[in-house]
Formats: C-alpha cells, sequence, structure tokens
C-alpha cells in the first residue's frame, strides 16, 4: 500500500479521521475518544496484521504519527 | 495449560439477572452527552440495553437463585452437591467466601467444601475446569459452579467509557462425574503485566479506604479510587494478541475444526470485540452467538452461560452440540474449552426481583 492508501483506509475505519488529513491534530478532532483509539487498533490489525497499543495511539499527535506506526514494508 | 478431563459432563445451565433495564441512548441523554455521540457508539460497539440489579440485590442473592431454579428443574436435592465453586469478585463480604454462604443458604452437606475464584470475565471456564478436575480426580459426582457479579456497582455513572458497558446477573453451572469418556479440553492462561488495564485501587487490603475525590479523564469521564477503571484499547489489543491463539490451541487438542464445530461461545465483551474475534478464528456470525451484551450488558463471568442459553438453549437441551469458547479479561487473564456439551436441563433466564 502507498501512504495515500493507508490514509485512504485509515479514513475509512476510523470515523473521526473521516475528512482528516496527515496534518490534521489528533486533538482537535470532536470525535478522537477512547472509541476512536479502538478502532484504530482494530484497523491495523484487520488491514495491516499488526497489532498495537492504545498506549501507541495515543501518544500520537496528529494523523501521520498513526500512519508512522506502519514498519516501511507493510 | 492445557488439560482434557473425561468422564463427566455439563448437566445443568441457568442465569438470573438484575431486573432494572437501562437503555443506553436514554441515560447517556439523562448524563448530557450529545445523541450523535451515542448513536455513534451505540453503531460501533452495538450496545442498546442492559440489566442491573435492584440496591440490595448482590452475585450471591442472583447466583442462589439460579441455583434454586435449576436444582427444581433437575428435580435434584442440594445435599446431592458435593462440592461449591463460586467465581465472583464482588462478594457480599471480604470474609467468609460467598460459597461458604451459598452453603448455608442451601443446607449443602457438611462433607461437601466452598471455595470461592476471584475472577472475573474469564472465570467461567477456569471454575469449569476447576469443577470437571473435581469430578475426574477429586471424589465429587455432583458439582455446582456458580459464576456471577454486579459490576455496575462499582463503575462511575460519570464515567462513559465503561459504566454503560456492564449488567449484572448470577450462573449456576451443574458439572456431574459420568461414564461418558469424552473429554473437555482447556487451555487457561494469565499475563498479570498487564493487571491495570481493569482495576479497582480501592477496597483490597492495600488500599482498604481513603479520599475518593473524582478524577476527570481529558473525555470528561469521571473515576474515584474504588470505581472500576477499565482501559478498553489496551484490553482489546490483549484480546486480539491471546485470545485468537487459545481458541486455536484448544481447537487442536478436541481435534475440532471451525467448519465442523457447532458454535463459539464467547465472554460476552460486546458485538465489535466477538466479531473480530470469530473472523479472525475462521468461525461464522451464524457459530457465534453475539447478541447477549445488547439485550443484558457485559455480565462478567456470567455471559458464557448466559451466551449457552440465549444463543443455544434449545440445541443444547436437545443436543450434544460440539462447542468451543473462550473467557477473557481482568487480571489479565483467559480461558478457553472445547468439547460436547449437551443434552442439558436449562432453566430459562429471568431476572430477581421477579
Amino acid at each position: 500500500m502507498t501512504r495515500a492508501e493507508q490514509l485512504a483506509a485509515l479514513r475509512t475505519d476510523v470515523d473521526a479521521l473521516a475528512h482528516a488529513d496527515e496534518a490534521t491534530v489528533l486533538a482537535t478532532l470532536p470525535q478522537w475518544d477512547s472509541l476512536a483509539i479502538l478502532l484504530v487498533v482494530s484497523h491495523f490489525e484487520h488491514v495491516h496484521d499488526l497489532e498495537i497499543t492504545g498506549a501507541q495511539v495515543r501518544v500520537c499527535r496528529i494523523v501521520g504519527d498513526i500512519l508512522n506506526l506502519i514498519p516501511p514494508l507493510s | 495449560m492445557h488439560s482434557s478431563l473425561s468422564n463427566l459432563r455439563l448437566a445443568g445451565l441457568a442465569v438470573t439477572t438484575g431486573s432494572v433495564v437501562r437503555d443506553f441512548i436514554a441515560d447517556g441523554l439523562a448524563a448530557g452527552v450529545d445523541r450523535a455521540a451515542l448513536e455513534r457508539t451505540a453503531k460501533a460497539i452495538s450496545l442498546r440495553e442492559r440489566r442491573v440489579a435492584t440496591p440490595g440485590i448482590t452475585a450471591l442473592d442472583l447466583c442462589t437463585d439460579a441455583t434454586t431454579r435449576l436444582l427444581s428443574e433437575m428435580g435434584l436435592d442440594a445435599t446431592s452437591i458435593d462440592a461449591v465453586i463460586f467465581v465472583t469478585q464482588t462478594p457480599d463480604h471480604a470474609q467468609p467466601n460467598n460459597a461458604s454462604l451459598l452453603h448455608g443458604r442451601l443446607g449443602l452437606s457438611k462433607s461437601a467444601p466452598a471455595y470461592d475464584l476471584s475472577m472475573g470475565c474469564s472465570g467461567w471456564v477456569t471454575g469449569l475446569q476447576q469443577a470437571a478436575l473435581l469430578c475426574a480426580h477429586g471424589g465429587a459426582a455432583r458439582v455446582l459452579l456458580c459464576a456471577g457479579d454486579t459490576l455496575s456497582r462499582l463503575t462511575n455513572p460519570g464515567d462513559r467509557s465503561t459504566d454503560p458497558l456492564f449488567g449484572d446477573a448470577g450462573s449456576a453451572t451443574i458439572v456431574e462425574k459420568t461414564g461418558r469418556s469424552a473429554p473437555l479440553h482447556f487451555v487457561l492462561g494469565a499475563d498479570g503485566s498487564g493487571a491495570e488495564a481493569i482495576i479497582v485501587r480501592q477496597g483490597g487490603a492495600r488500599h482498604p479506604t481513603g479520599p475518593l475525590d473524582e478524577r476527570i479523564d481529558a473525555e470528561g469521564n469521571r473515576t474515584h479510587e474504588a470505581n472500576l477503571v477499565m482501559n478498553g484499547a489496551d484490553v482489546f489489543s490483549f484480546t486480539l494478541r491471546e485470545v485468537p491463539g487459545a481458541i486455536e490451541s484448544v481447537l487442536r487438542h478436541a481435534g475440532y475444526i471451525p467448519a465442523t464445530t457447532d458454535a463459539l461461545v464467547l465472554h460476552q465483551a460486546n458485538r465489535f470485540i466477538l466479531s473480530t474475534l470469530a473472523k479472525k478464528t475462521g468461525f461464522t456470525a451464524a457459530q457465534t452467538p453475539m447478541s447477549v451484551v445488547e439485550h443484558f450488558g457485559n455480565q462478567s463471568s456470567a455471559s458464557i452461560p448466559c451466551a449457552l442459553i440465549h444463543g443455544l438453549g434449545d440445541r443444547l437441551e436437545a443436543g450434544p452440540l460440539k462447542v468451543v469458547g473462550c473467557g477473557f479479561g481482568v487480571g489479565l487473564s483467559w480461558g478457553a474449552f472445547a468439547g460436547e456439551i449437551g443434552p442439558l436441563t436449562i432453566a430459562p433466564i429471568l431476572s430477581l426481583p421477579r
């Protein structure tokens, strides 16, 4: 997947990110909450076959930080 | 840890729930939560309503009612029970344990030992393994396993991330020694490094009492030291990491494959988690009862017996079914089982008081 495809897939699965781009600051999104973090963890499992923790997502500042959790060859 | 235990059967099941029906959307609106946000959560993890206990009703009361109804349905006298195991984390008292209180209430034989297992959502499977051990190797012919909690008492109504999830219920399961040789298989495990993911900090010997000042998190959820606090995303990560492997392992031990197994019965955490686990382990949605949480809430250790009755009751009464199941949660801990269940006696799901 290209980085753009990874972002598109993330936006599809996590409603809080539906209109976000890579530079969007997560804390500014009204729906960025514990449910959104759970949906990100689930998205990584389904789409990338990667197990990540809520803590890894919680420290992300912008949407691009979430995409950086995907290893380069994934 | 894996164990395979033979010459026993699951003979009866009953569940009694709290009697107060709480509606997720109505409760959220009353707490001042935006309707769109509530509908978003309700849709994502399928929350609708739950049943909680009225003041004064405890897990002991719910399990006593389930046991009394089940014994009556099975035509059994309480004195025929050789041991009682009570799985709960909301006992009536610090001492004595709930099993002893139930022993006294039911008038069990003095030769019947009575002990508690302090476990939550994985506890019914661990209790079943203990009951099976007592029948297979411990000299018991009939064991009563009670499992239930009143977790709604421990959550803070101001904690919208946790409070709406839990319902209150108590279950009774009768396990009997038989001449039958088909084994029940168990895979049990724990990861204590995740112990703080679900925790009630105050109320035990470490912090018996103390200030109950409320904290407010970034999302506005309120909790204090005596509340059940759960890190949902970390519990979800743990579940994805450990539960599929436990299910695959117990399937291997039983010689089952998903296609020829009748049902996957999981701890009813929420539909989102259950559908993810079913997909990951190769089971279809039709094989996996998922609706308990929408009607009753997350019932802790009573949720698997409730799912067995609610999702498979008629088929289990006719039995046998090849069933695989797994409980997972506080500890963190998990327990998977596989084997033939049924035909057995079921007392219907009722609430207390009625």
